[in-house]
């Protein structure tokens, strides 16, 4: 249980944001000049060195991950036929369901997660709204929700597994 | 509160919480989480974890404060 890809989902999830978060701050309102007319229809954009070096890290690491998702994925899938996860599924993989007890602890790490939304969307809108933030902070605020509600179902799920006992 | 028994019954009949999941069709952890009470499983799993037991549900299964199965 304690290896079952659905518990790690969250861990990746995360990594995927933070890598998410780091070609935000690399990539930030790269278009310098737009032009769109009769006669010409182009774009410029401009990417500093060392941000450009950061990107092109970034975006190796997200593939990389990305690859070794998918391949943890399959493997799970061929491990687990009746229980097969798809990448793109609208339901949430990590939802762990297969009995009622399992249910039981999807339920309460999601009403927490729930808790935790109706909270931090409302104050992140509310800071977006008072303060004069630059797009990229205001990118940062989503990514930082997105994170919180992946660490919270994480810990939940964790601590309940971790807690019993043989 | 739903007290219980589980863990007594299961020793008696010298099995783990993986035997007795897969005799009621269930996950280890979900057996662990109604022994240590965290979890009030429904009706059918009870009749379940009480045929495979071998025990009346009343026996395996009773409310804090019942006084015949908290002696």
């Amino acid at each position: 249980m304690k290896n079952d890809f659905r518990l790690k989902y969250p861990l990746w999830m995360m990594a995927f944001i933070v890598l998410l978060a780091i070609i935000a701050y690399s990539l930030d309102s790269p278009v310098v000049e737009y032009v769109n007319n009769s006669n010409e229809t182009s774009m410029e954009m401009t990417i500093e060195p060392a941000k450009g070096i950061v990107l092109l890290v970034s975006l190796v690491l997200y593939f990389t991950l990305l690859a070794i998702f998918l391949l943890q994925l399959k493997k799970y899938n061929r491990q687990n036929p009746t229980q097969k996860i798809s990448a793109i599924s609208i339901r949430p993989p990590e939802y762990l369901e297969q009995d009622e007890g399992m249910t039981y602890i999807t339920r309460k790490a999601v009403q927490k997660v729930y808790t935790y939304i109706t909270w931090a969307l409302p104050i992140l809108a509310t800071i977006a709204i008072i303060l004069p933030l630059s797009k990229l902070y205001i990118i940062y605020g989503i990514l930082a929700v997105a994170l919180g509600q992946y660490l919270i179902f994480y810990f939940e799920i964790r601590k309940h597994v971790k807690e019993e006992t043989e | 509160m739903l007290k219980n028994r589980v863990k007594e019954m299961r020793a008696r009949h010298s099995l783990t919480q993986s035997d007795l999941g897969k005799q009621v069709d269930v996950t280890r952890q979900t057996i662990a989480f109604i022994e240590k009470g965290e979890f009030s499983p429904s009706i059918t799993l009870s009749l379940k974890l009480a045929k495979a037991l071998q025990v009346d549900v009343n026996e395996l299964f009773w409310l804090e404060g019942d006084e015949y199965n908290e002696k």
